[in-house]
């Protein structure tokens, strides 16, 4: 096996999307944060690999990639951050959170419920796409050597998980390791094409519920907004005759 | 009569089992999914609480969900209908994210748990606080504060309860602020503005706020007016919180108080940016106290009561809850160790059992542990497949042992028992330590909890000690028995305890009581013995942006992961040895992949 990551074809027909992308500074840091919170939650998740699984070495392997993957992301946030103290950006309107309450996105896959071989030919995919991309990233960044650093560390443990978890996968599942790792393509693809579709269903129905909003709504906001004049300011008593049906979710 | 009661779909879920009006377990969601805040329908914690019990969900009596989803949806579309048309792009978010599951908890929960509808019961958010703080506290006769971002409608209510002779319980809250009003959002907003994590990270503001002086309160000021009720109100310009899913300060805020802090930038104190960010955060912490502690003064007179009973996440501030003890006229000041909406699982189950199905009132005992028992032996075979050193010791030879390690300044991963509930380790699941130097707080924030440095440790001490080293008001070991409240070190200590000694001289501490947690006192007295100071620094086990851990292999990974020396579960110890590394692993490793190489790989 190659210990260089290959360059997926689709990656190199998007070479001009990848090269657009990481020619624009405020661009390049947030694709750096987010990197940075992607390798971080991959690292918790194969750090709950290691804490579930029965095989003493596979867990001993888990926590070190575990530490890899949690190491890039410091190493990612330390660079984007250092990038985005050079320089005033946009990115400054994205930091004002709110504290209301967000949901929960799609989740790839749950740690606790795959046995060893599915998550092992899972990273091996992962990995090996990741080593992939990092190599066109690396060298889509020559302008900066600092990031190209981090770049060529970041790959260097990635080639390592590639392989390991390729050869542990064999070691697990010797007879249907390969098949494993096709499977695993075929379910990556999948999720893939689910996220796409998602994507696509969440634009139309942001579409569909945009266009209720200015049509529906305008009669409705008025009355609401005529409420709220005569709304009183300050204590509102709680009368005992409020509705306290214990079944009643209103 | 067995009652379940949810916590979830915002922040922090959990779920907690009332056997006949005592709880029996409770857990939060994040420490078994692993997941920081899991707001996700806690099914693992509802699974695991039925387990712990040896029930099915047909077994149950009651479930109860700790809000009204539908009136929480209520107030989230008239907010976008007042905003319009300011709130076009938030609204199909906003409806996305409440029609997709937290609306229709009724039919989420039937169908997870298989229970009749008619068995799914629905408390007040704020209900649910009120009991969380009231029927877990060692009083009888009580007001009761309870003060939060939002639940439903209310952001802060108050009240009363008793416990009556003759077994019944009544919960009355008279009044309640409403959203957009909110002290918790008040508090929120400055967290997000000082560039840390909503809903998460307010201890930060509130530690940073001894760093500063709170030159800006009349700007805050701008933000809040007192209405002539004694009440208070927001003023609307100065946030977006209410209109949009995405901000909550507007650009009139920016103007009042300057540009935001860029969230990558560490905080130094030597820049005039870096000190008027302490400041903001010291003055909105004094316009939160002394908003409280008018409200709470108001309420001791009218009542006339001498206990307060005071959830909701703002009771997380111990800093304001001192205060309250201190100047609202109240004796005594109860916070349950989870005030915040993790706990209202426990609240709801008691406001069920007690105001609904009437029964009568039962002593809730009075600790913190109600999760998952660590066991020892899974620690011990993980750690000798790993080749660590691992020795197995009688409770006695044990506690001398880590004494003798803290004395040598080695830093221990503690792990005893069933998991704290809520989010304070308080004795079964800490990092402990030596507390009296600079070096061991820098070490602990550098190699172990990888976090910023202006944020003090809190300490532990046997609570018959605790007056010799803090000055505690009279109520204030109550306080502090759930490390809900911040005290001055005594100066003459200050120097002997500097790693728990925040800037301003205060430690947020824990007064431990021998019954609490019997073995980590008996280490506090062994400690004491060695060094002369029966006081640890004890801080929460588990790495920052990480959950505490539950398991003895998560106490284990985290062990190591970072510099704690010795980890201990039980009658299990061990020791870290410097040979176990990573590189000898991966070349180990790599003689794999070149055998498979030779048989032809990817
Ligand atoms: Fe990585
Ligand atoms: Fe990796
Ligand atoms: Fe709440």
């Amino acid at each position: 096996m190659s210990p260089l990551a290959r360059v997926a074809p689709l990656d190199r027909i998007l070479l001009p999307v990848h090269r657009w992308v990481w020619n624009d500074f405020d661009r390049r840091v947030r694709k750096l944060l987010a990197f940075a919170e992607v390798e971080s939650d991959g690292g918790r998740d194969i750090l709950r690999a290691a804490e579930v699984t029965p095989d003493a070495l596979l867990r001993r392997l888990y926590l070190e990639h575990a530490i890899d993957e949690l190491h890039h992301g410091d190493l990612f946030r330390q660079r984007g951050a250092a990038l985005l103290r050079t320089r005033s950006t946009r990115l400054r309107t994205l930091f004002n959170g709110t504290p209301l309450p967000g949901g929960h996105g799609l989740d790839d896959l749950s740690i606790q419920d795959e046995p060893d071989h599915r998550l092992l030919a899972f990273l091996h995919v992962a990995e090996k796409a990741a080593a992939g991309r990092f190599t066109i990233y690396r060298d889509l960044v020559d302008d900066d050597p600092q990031t190209r650093a981090i770049f060529e560390e970041i790959l260097r443990d990635e080639v390592f998980h590639m392989n390991y978890t390729y050869t542990q996968l064999a070691r697990v599942m010797p007879r249907s390791y390969r098949w494993q790792v096709w499977r695993a393509r075929a379910s990556r693809l999948w999720k893939r094409y689910l996220r796409v579709a998602a994507g696509i269903a969440s634009v139309v129905g942001n579409a569909v519920l945009t266009i209720m909003y200015f049509i529906l709504l305008p009669p409705f906001a008025w009355m609401a907004r005529r409420a709220e004049r005569r709304e009183p300011v300050g204590w509102t008593p709680i009368s005992r005759t409020r509705d306290d049906s214990p079944t009643g979710q209103y | 009569m067995k009652v379940l009661g949810i916590s979830a779909h915002y922040h922090d879920s959990a779920a907690a089992l009332l056997v006949d009006g005592v709880p029996v377990c409770a857990v939060q969601e994040e420490r078994l999914s692993r997941h920081k805040n899991d707001a996700a329908f806690p099914a693992a914690a509802i699974e695991w609480c039925l387990n712990h019990a040896a029930l099915e969900p047909a077994d149950l009596d009651a479930v109860v969900f700790y809000e009204r989803s539908m009136l929480k949806f209520e107030r989230i579309l008239t907010c976008a209908l007042r905003a319009f048309p300011r709130s076009w792009r938030s609204f199909p978010n906003a409806m996305k994210n409440s029609l997709g599951e937290k609306v229709w908890a009724r039919g989420i929960i039937s169908s997870h748990l298989g229970v009749p509808r008619d068995k799914i019961l629905f408390t007040q958010h704020h209900e649910s606080h009120a009991a969380a703080a009231f029927l877990t506290a060692p009083t009888r006769r009580a007001a009761i504060l309870t003060a939060d971002g939002v639940g439903e409608w209310a952001t802060l209510t108050v009240g009363h309860g008793e416990r009556r002779r003759d077994g019944r319980t009544d919960i009355t809250l008279l009044r309640e602020i409403r959203f957009p009003h909110s002290l918790g959002m008040l508090y929120s907003t400055f967290t997000a503005y000082l560039g840390f994590a909503v809903n998460e990270d307010e201890y930060k503001v509130m530690g940073l706020a001894a760093y500063g002086r709170p030159t800006l309160t009349g700007q805050v000021g701008k933000l809040i007016r007192r209405t002539p009720d004694g009440a208070f109100a927001l003023v609307p310009e100065y946030f977006e919180y209410q209109t949009t899913a995405s901000r909550s300060y507007s650009s009139r805020f920016v103007e009042l108080f300057g540009p935001p802090r860029n969230p990558y930038d560490p905080i130094d104190l030597e820049t005039a940016d870096g000190r008027r960010f302490a400041d903001c955060a010291a003055s909105v912490q004094r316009v939160l106290e002394d908003t409280l502690v008018d409200i709470a003064r108001a309420l001791h007179q009218e009542t006339g009561l001498s206990d307060l009973c005071f959830g909701g996440g703002v009771a997380l501030n111990g800093v304001a809850n001192a205060r309250i003890l201190a100047e609202s006229g109240f004796e005594r000041l109860f916070v349950p160790p989870a005030p915040g909406d993790a706990g209202c699982a426990v609240g709801a189950a008691l406001y069920a059992d007690r105001i609904y199905l009437g029964n009568p009132d039962r002593d809730v005992p009075d600790h913190p542990f109600w999760g998952p028992e660590v066991d020892a032996k899974e620690l011990a075979r993980a750690a000798r497949e790993d080749d660590q050193d691992v020795i197995e010791l009688e409770d006695a030879a044990m506690i001398e042992r880590v004494a003798d390690e803290l004395a040598a300044d080695r830093v221990i991963g503690w792990m005893d028992g069933a998991t704290e509930f809520g989010p304070r380790a308080l004795g079964h699941r800490s990092i402990l330590a030596a507390p009296h130097s600079h070096e061991m707080r820098d070490r602990l924030n550098r190699d172990i909890k990888y976090r910023e440095e202006f944020r003090p440790f809190a300490p532990v001490v046997p609570i018959e000690a605790a007056d010799t080293y803090f000055e505690l008001p009279p109520g204030g070991a109550r306080l502090a028995r759930f490390m809900s409240g911040v005290f001055p070190v005594r100066p003459e200590w200050r120097a002997r305890l500097a790693a728990i000694t925040h800037i301003d001289g205060s430690a947020r501490l824990q007064a431990l009581e021998r019954e609490m947690a019997p073995r980590l006192h008996a280490l506090l007295e062994a400690y004491g013995r060695r060094s002369g100071i029966p006081v640890l620094l004890n801080t929460s086990f588990n790495l920052s942006g990480e959950p505490i851990v539950t398991r003895a292999l998560e106490g284990y990974s985290t062990f190591r992961r970072c510099g704690i020396d010795v980890l201990v579960a039980g009658p299990t110890l061990v020791s870290k040895r410097a040979t176990v590394r990573a590189r000898p692993l991966k070349e180990d490793v790599a003689w794999w992949s070149g055998s498979l190489a030779g048989s032809g790989g990817v």
